[in-house]
C-alpha cells in the first residue's frame, strides 16, 4: 500500500479532519488503490511549456469598487450555530499545534 | 399557458405527483410544504413568462428561497440559504414554480445517489439498481413524469450519466454558459448548472432561460442567453466526428449496438460522419479524479462548524470544533474525497500529482481543439459504459465508481457542452448516446439533439 495509516492520519490533520482508528485501514487501502490508478498519468510525457488550460472567460471583468451590501433574505444570525452582537462565537481558540518538520 | 387557474392547477397537479413518486426517495421536501410553496408561487408567478406555470424541481446544491439547502448532508443540515442561486432566480422570473428539492449524492460527489443524507434514490424503473448521479433525484422524478424538468448540477457527468441511466434528456452546458452563482461549490474550474427533461424540447427552453451573463458570478461570460434552434429537417451539412478512444473492445456490446443504430440514422438524416481520435481520453478519469477533489478540498474547508449548520460534539477548542464537526458531519465519500484532494496538493504530491493532472488537462482539452479544428462540428459517443448497476456493487470499490463517469468527465475538463439523449434499452433499461460540441456552440449540438431524438427509437433493445 502506498498510504500508510500514519499518511492518512497527517493528511487529516491538514484537512481538520476528525479520523478514527478503526475507519484507517478501509481509508488507508482505498486511498492507496486510488491513488496507485492516477498516477498512470505520469506515463505520459507533457511539456513544461504547455499553457494550462483554464475554462471560462479570457479575463475576469472587474465589478466597480463599490461596497454594496449583499441582498440577503436574512442575516448570519440565522445561520450561525452561535452568533452574537455581530460575531460568530467559537470555543476558546486553544493550544495551535506546532507545525510538524 | 396564461392564466392563473391553469398556473395553480399545474402546481397542485405537480404536487399530486411528487408525492406519488415518494418511493423514489428523489424528492426530499416534505409534501405538505411543497404543495404549499407551489400553490403560493403560482399565485405570484407573472403570467407572460415563457416557462410561466411550469414545475421545475432543483437539486438540492442549489440555492433557493422556498426550501432548505442541505447538499444532502449532515453538515448543512436544516440550512436555509439567504439567498437563491441565479438560475432559480431566471426560472422564477419566467414564471416557473420552484417543485421541490431533489436527492444526490453529497455535495455531489458520487454516481449513484447512494451517498446521501436522506438515504439512496431508487432508479425509477427497478428499485434494486440506482438512478446514477450525482443528480439522480433530478432524473428519476422527470423519468417518472413528477416534473417535466429539473435542474441538476455537472462536475464530471453528473446530469449526463443520471439523464442516461434514467431514460431522459441531460444538458451540461459550456462553462460559462449559465451562472454558477448559488451553486454550491465542488470543483469550481469544472463545476455547471445543467437541466434535465423528458425531451430535447423541455430541458433546452430552461436552459435558454437560466443561460447567460451575471455579474454575481466572474466565471460566467458576458454573453446573452441562449437562443433555440428550430428543429431542423435534416443534419444534412454536419459533420459529426466518433472518438474511437470512447469505442473500446471491451464496451458493452449492447451499448456498441445502441451507438451503432444512432450512428446509422444520424447518417440517414444526411450528416456526415467519420472516425476521429481523442488520445488522451484514457487519462481523463484519472486527471479528474485528482482537479475535483483537490479543488473540493479547498472549497469544502468553509464547512467547520463556525459559520453555518450544526455543531457536532461539544468541543473544547475551536481546532477540535472544526474536526469534530467535520469528521461527523461529512459522508465517507466527502471525507475520501477531502482527504485525496489535501493529499495531492500537499507540499511533495503536488508536482507528481496536481501539476502533472492540470498538463493532461490541457492535453485533453487540445485533443478536443484539434477535432473541431479538422472540420468536426460534434462528437457523437456514449454517455455511460453500462445501464444502471445495482445498489450497493460500487459502493466498497471507489475506482470501479469513478469509471461510471469515463465519458462525461471529459467535457466537463474541457469545458465543452454536451447532452445526452436516450438512444435505447438493455434488458429494459435506458442508455444514452452524448454530443459534444464546441464552447458556446450548444444551438448546433441541440439541432443534432433534436433531429436524432425524433428518429431514434429510445424504447426498443439495442
Amino acid at each position: 500500500m502506498s498510504v500508510t495509516h500514519d499518511d492518512v492520519l497527517k493528511i487529516a490533520r491538514l484537512a481538520e479532519l476528525d479520523v478514527g482508528e478503526e475507519a484507517l485501514p478501509l481509508l488507508a487501502e482505498q486511498m492507496s488503490r486510488i491513488l496507485d490508478y492516477v498516477r498512470q498519468i505520469n506515463s505520459v510525457p507533457a511539456s513544461e511549456a504547455l499553457r494550462p488550460f483554464v475554462p471560462g472567460p479570457d479575463a475576469a471583468h472587474f465589478r466597480p469598487d463599490d461596497v454594496k451590501p449583499w441582498p440577503l433574505a436574512f442575516g448570519p444570525e440565522k445561520l450561525a450555530p452561535a452568533f452574537k452582537d455581530g460575531f460568530f462565537l467559537v470555543p476558546k481558540l486553544g493550544a495551535f499545534e506546532v507545525p510538524e518538520a | 399557458m396564461t392564466d392563473p387557474s391553469e398556473a395553480l392547477a399545474s402546481a397542485n397537479a405537480a404536487a399530486d405527483r411528487l408525492v406519488r413518486a415518494k418511493r423514489l426517495n428523489a424528492c426530499i421536501t416534505p409534501p405538505r410544504e411543497l404543495r404549499k410553496s407551489l400553490v403560493a408561487q403560482a399565485q405570484a408567478a407573472h403570467p407572460s413568462g415563457v416557462l410561466y406555470g411550469m414545475p421545475v424541481a432543483v437539486k438540492d446544491v442549489i440555492c433557493t428561497l422556498e426550501f432548505t439547502t442541505t447538499c444532502s448532508s449532515k453538515i448543512l443540515e436544516g440550512y436555509h440559504s439567504p439567498y437563491e442561486a441565479t438560475a432559480v432566480a431566471k426560472l422564477k422570473a419566467a414564471g416557473a414554480l420552484i417543485a421541490g428539492k431533489t436527492n444526490c449524492d453529497e455535495f455531489a460527489m458520487g454516481s449513484s445517489t447512494e451517498h446521501s443524507a436522506h438515504g439512496r434514490t431508487l432508479h425509477p424503473f427497478d428499485k434494486t439498481r440506482v438512478p446514477g448521479g450525482s443528480s439522480g433525484g433530478s432524473a428519476a422524478l422527470v423519468a417518472v413524469g413528477a416534473v417535466p424538468a429539473a435542474l441538476g448540477s455537472e462536475t464530471g457527468g453528473s446530469v449526463r450519466q443520471p439523464a442516461s441511466l434514467c431514460g431522459v434528456v441531460g444538458i451540461k452546458p459550456t462553462y460559462g454558459r449559465v451562472s454558477r452563482s448559488g451553486l454550491v461549490a465542488f470543483g469550481s474550474s469544472l463545476d455547471q448548472i445543467g437541466v434535465l427533461g423528458r425531451s430535447v424540447h423541455d430541458a433546452a427552453r430552461v436552459l435558454a432561460v437560466i443561460s447567460g451573463r451575471d455579474a454575481r458570478d466572474s466565471t460566467c461570460e458576458d454573453r446573452d442567453p441562449l437562443r433555440l434552434p428550430n428543429v431542423p429537417e435534416s443534419l444534412q451539412g454536419f459533420v459529426i466526428g466518433i472518438p474511437k478512444e470512447y469505442f473500446p473492445p471491451d464496451l458493452d456490446p449492447a451499448v456498441r449496438r445502441a451507438c451503432d443504430r444512432a450512428i446509422r440514422l444520424l447518417k440517414e438524416l444526411g450528416a456526415a460522419v467519420r472516425e476521429v481520435s481523442l488520445p488522451h481520453t484514457p487519462y481523463a478519469v484519472p486527471t479528474y479524479y485528482i482537479v475535483a477533489p483537490a479543488e473540493a478540498s479547498s472549497n469544502l474547508a468553509r464547512y467547520d462548524g463556525a459559520r453555518y449548520g450544526p455543531r457536532f460534539n461539544g468541543a473544547a477548542d475551536v481546532r477540535a470544533l472544526y474536526r469534530s464537526t467535520r469528521g461527523e458531519g461529512f459522508g465517507a465519500e466527502v471525507r475520501r474525497r477531502i482527504l485525496l484532494g489535501t493529499y495531492v496538493l500537499s507540499a511533495g504530491y503536488y508536482d507528481a500529482y496536481y501539476r502533472k493532472a492540470q498538463q493532461m488537462r490541457a492535453l485533453i482539452a487540445q485533443d478536443f481543439r484539434n477535432a473541431f479544428d479538422r472540420g468536426v462540428d460534434l462528437l457523437f459517443t456514449p454517455t455511460t459504459p453500462t445501464a444502471a448497476f445495482k445498489a450497493g456493487e460500487r459502493l466498497g470499490d471507489p475506482v470501479a465508481m469513478y469509471l461510471s463517469d469515463i465519458f462525461t468527465v471529459t467535457a466537463n475538463l474541457a469545458g465543452l457542452p454536451a447532452i445526452s439523449i436516450p438512444i435505447g434499452r438493455i434488458k429494459g433499461l435506458p442508455i444514452g448516446g452524448q454530443f459534444i460540441g464546441q464552447a458556446f456552440l450548444e444551438d448546433e449540438m441541440l439541432e443534432a439533439a433534436y433531429a436524432l431524438e425524433r428518429v431514434v427509437p429510445a424504447t426498443e433493445e439495442a
